[in-house]
């Protein structure tokens, strides 16, 4: 059997020596800007490479350069694989890649919006994450922008969208504040009567300079700002944040907090989906249904309050391991309430696809083909539910996962029916996830001794496949071992698109459920 | 249909007769003033600069701790090498300036060990809790009655406190039941609840937004990120920090996120039916 490096090189037709396995699990292959939408296209038409996140990092004061990188996922040799690309200061271009791969496109603009760096040939090169009163030239994460400056409003009349002509045509605009307790963000219909002609997004309002402030803090702090990119993802965002620091220090996780770590994000994933299924409900005035999601929501937030001192599963994971341990008495309890749950999420499934008022507003809406789930690069429950078959968990294993059985559920439809049982059948499948963990907890030590200081100028991917889909962490450190950036990338900067190709087509009212079967994040996509 | 009567019928009311007083497992942290040393150890383990010292001079130092900034995480109470700092079971805290929900010490230090010895705790300048529920009495003056109109707005949240204030509305802790309800425009609010930390994007749309409801408008500011923008700092390029940068606040709710009592006691101080605790 040929090593992982030998494959990569094989169908990269590049040496095994420029191929470098960083850590378990991730390669690194640097090559110069002009092979480099050669090299992502043999990655995903060789290896079958799916594009997780884009991103820039500036090496200017050691090296005198800006690098690219690009993460690809390679399901079939569970490993993932960075591109970068050096860019020199005094030419700051790179060769695009988003008209062949549009699930570049956020990124490499913001990648221009961030720090200057022009991707030539992109279809569309205009800002993602600036408002238009953003100055010109003014790039918040190059090295030599302090962030505590305050940027000046340019005045004008801005984001002309796209006009809309022909009798009884017009646009509705909303947001960016929405009518329910919601997060802010802009969407712009192109309606002709009720039908949806366009969907255009403004998103970036909760902007918070996440990635920036990450660079101030120390990786210890840093954590606690991982919880806090999307509030619902708080384990998620963290042991990804974790694994990154964990692998970049070599530490290996003591296996009970292995096992707790895919309790946790197991049970966050539980909470969400519940949510997000009774909001469904909510969304087409079902309520009966809708008041029962938010009771069993409810009874798990506090369950989680009960066990591990959190509602929301803050300050449980920690760097090298987990903060709270599950006692005899906690796993029976925990035991008892998930099979006292099973039974009424049953229940609450059945109340809602028995009901043909329910079915008429979700069968066929909003549908997401699947050539458009795979062309965009959609991923998380949206991509499952067009049959893309991609989980983290099955396809790069991080934590307990590994030697565990369960199933990645998978649907056709593509419409909010689709999501809806991806959701459901998620939920089947993290409840007997639980069980098996809870058979067999090991008995360890729930942390590893975290070092002072991690390794000069090095840097680590961390993963975890989070209830919307998969979060990455890239952690790179200088001379000095600080921290010198941090990319961070919510699944739901992948799936906006998404969103934008399943509305057109529907009626203005489907709008809320189709938006919320995607139920994307405007916080952990605008960091 | 039968299925739905029967679900309603067997569920019940799932409604809880006092949302209040449940014993949550953790509240903020406390500070033991008496068995502190100033060594400054909850300072460093602080990621938000909840906890802050200075040196006054030579031989005199000041410690604080702001529930405004403080995000619940625990650092300073297992860090503490004095055992000085334990957690309270009070969740429902309130105040109505930022001022009111810090402490703050004084300790003389010996030069030698520059161990602290604790002098005593100031009293925060500006108004107290009482003196600030007057004039908010004095200027709803009976208006507002027993119901109350909430516009929230998230003006650069991460999305947990949206969750907490959406759980008040469930079944469990169903607010509307106090004559709370929320609404979907600022034209028809009595309060803006909002969260933080604003953000630069979110700024005009926040000043908009608060401009849009009639007066007598009263903010409410949630989370340790609207009280003072936590974790994301203040001033930064991309976060103004706590929602008073931007409009005044009347009751500040701290928390990461608050739990939805403490939210739904903070909606009553504003209201003027509680009293604000800190």
């Amino acid at each position: 059997m040929k090593s992982k490096v030998a494959t990569v090189s094989a169908a990269l037709e590049v040496p095994e020596g420029a191929i470098l396995e960083l850590h378990p699990g991730e390669m690194h292959l640097e090559g110069t800007a002009t092979a480099l939408p050669g090299l992502a296209h043999r990655v995903a038409l060789a290896l079958n490479g799916r594009l997780l996140s884009l991103f820039a990092s500036d090496e200017r004061r050691s090296a005198n350069r800006f690098l690219l990188h690009h993460v690809w996922s390679l399901p079939g040799l569970a490993s993932f694989l960075r591109l970068s690309t050096p860019i020199d200061p005094a030419v700051p271009t790179y060769p695009s890649i988003a008209a062949k791969y549009p699930a570049a496109n956020w990124f490499e603009r913001e990648v221009m919006d961030f720090f200057g760096l022009a991707p030539e040939g992109h279809p569309n090169p205009s800002r993602v994450a600036l408002h238009d009163d953003w100055p010109e030239g003014v790039h918040a994460l190059q090295k030599d922008f302090p962030s505590e400056r305050t940027v000046p409003r340019v005045q004008g009349d801005f984001h002309p969208f796209r006009p809309v002509t022909g009798e009884g045509v017009f646009q509705v605009p909303v947001g960016p504040v929405h009518a329910g307790i919601i997060e802010p963000g802009h969407f712009r219909f192109g309606v002709a009567g009720e039908p949806v002609l366009y969907l255009q997004l403004r998103l970036f309002y909760v902007h918070k300079g996440i990635e920036k402030r990450f660079e101030r803090l120390s990786f210890r702090h840093g954590l606690f700002l991982a919880e806090s990119i999307s509030g619902d993802t708080a384990v998620g965002h963290a042991l990804a944040y974790a694994h990154a620091i964990e692998r970049l220090a070599g530490l290996t996780v003591p296996a009970r907090a292995r096992a707790l770590r895919v309790v946790l994000l197991e049970l966050e994933r539980i909470y969400n989906h519940t949510a997000d299924i009774g909001a469904l409900a909510t969304d087409v005035a079902f309520l009966v249904p809708a008041s029962r999601a938010q009771a069993l929501r409810e009874g798990l937030v506090r369950l989680q309050d009960s066990l591990f001192g959190t509602r929301l599963l803050r300050g449980t994971v920690a760097l090298g391991g987990v903060t709270r341990d599950l006692s005899p008495s906690g796993l029976s309890v925990l035991r008892a309430h998930l099979r006292a749950f099973e039974k009424e999420f049953d229940d609450l499934i059945t109340l809602l696809i028995d009901a043909g008022t329910f079915t008429d507003r979700v069968d066929g809406t909003g549908i997401l083909t699947h050539q458009a789930a795979r062309d965009l690069g959609i991923v998380g429950v949206p991509a499952r539910a067009s049959g893309v078959d991609a989980d983290l968990r099955r396809d790069h294993p991080y934590d307990g996962y590994e030697g565990l059985k369960f199933e990645v559920p998978v649907e056709d439809g593509g419409d909010v029916r689709a999501r809806l049982m991806v959701r459901a059948r998620e939920v089947e499948q993290s409840l007997a996830i639980l069980h098996q963990v809870l058979d067999r907890m090991p008995e360890t030590p729930l942390t590893a001794r975290v070092p002072e200081k991690l390794p000069k100028s090095s840097s680590a991917l961390g993963w975890a496949e989070a209830w919307r889909g998969p979060v990455l962490h890239w952690v790179g450190t200088d001379e000095t071992g600080k921290i010198s950036r941090v990319k961070v990338t919510d699944p739901s900067t992948l799936n906006w698109p998404g969103l934008v190709q399943a509305v057109p087509g529907n009626i203005i009212p489907d709008f809320p459920v189709i938006n919320k079967s995607f139920n994307l994040s405007y916080s952990g996509n605008d960091r | 249909m039968s299925s739905i009567l029967g679900k309603s019928l067997t569920t019940g009311v799932l409604t809880e007769a006092n949302p209040f007083g449940s014993s949550a497992s953790f509240g903020f942290p406390v500070i033991d003033f008496s068995r502190c040393t100033a060594c400054e150890a909850c300072a460093r383990s602080c990621p938000t600069g909840a906890i802050r010292t200075e040196a006054t001079a030579k031989d005199r130092k000041t410690v604080s701790l702001s529930y405004a900034a403080c995000i619940q995480c625990r650092e300073c109470v297992t860090g503490c090498p004095e055992e000085a700092i334990t957690v309270s079971t009070g969740v429902e805290v309130a105040a109505h300036t930022r001022e009111q929900l810090a402490r703050r010490a004084t300790f003389d230090i010996d030069p030698r060990t520059s161990r602290g010895t604790f002098r005593g705790e100031e009293v925060v300048a500006g108004e107290s809790l009482a003196q600030s529920a007057a004039r908010l009495r004095e200027r709803i003056r009976g208006r507002l009655g027993r119901s109350l109109h909430v516009r929230q707005v998230d003006a650069g949240s991460c999305n947990g406190c949206e969750l907490e204030i959406a759980a008040t509305t469930n079944p469990l802790y169903d607010l509307e039941r106090f004559g709370i309800h929320f609404v979907a425009s600022p034209r028809h609010a009595d309060v803006l609840l909002v969260t933080g930390p604003v953000t630069r994007n979110m700024e005009i749309a926040l000043l908009r937004t608060y401009e849009a409801t009639p007066a007598p408008r009263i903010v409410v500011a949630v989370g340790a990120c609207g009280c003072s923008g936590g974790i994301f700092g203040e001033g930064t390029y991309a976060s103004l920090g706590g929602v008073d940068r931007v409009v005044p606040v009347d009751v500040y709710i701290p928390g990461c996120p608050p739990r939805p009592q403490a939210i739904l006691n903070g909606l009553l101080v504003a209201m003027g039916l509680r009293e604000a605790r800190v």
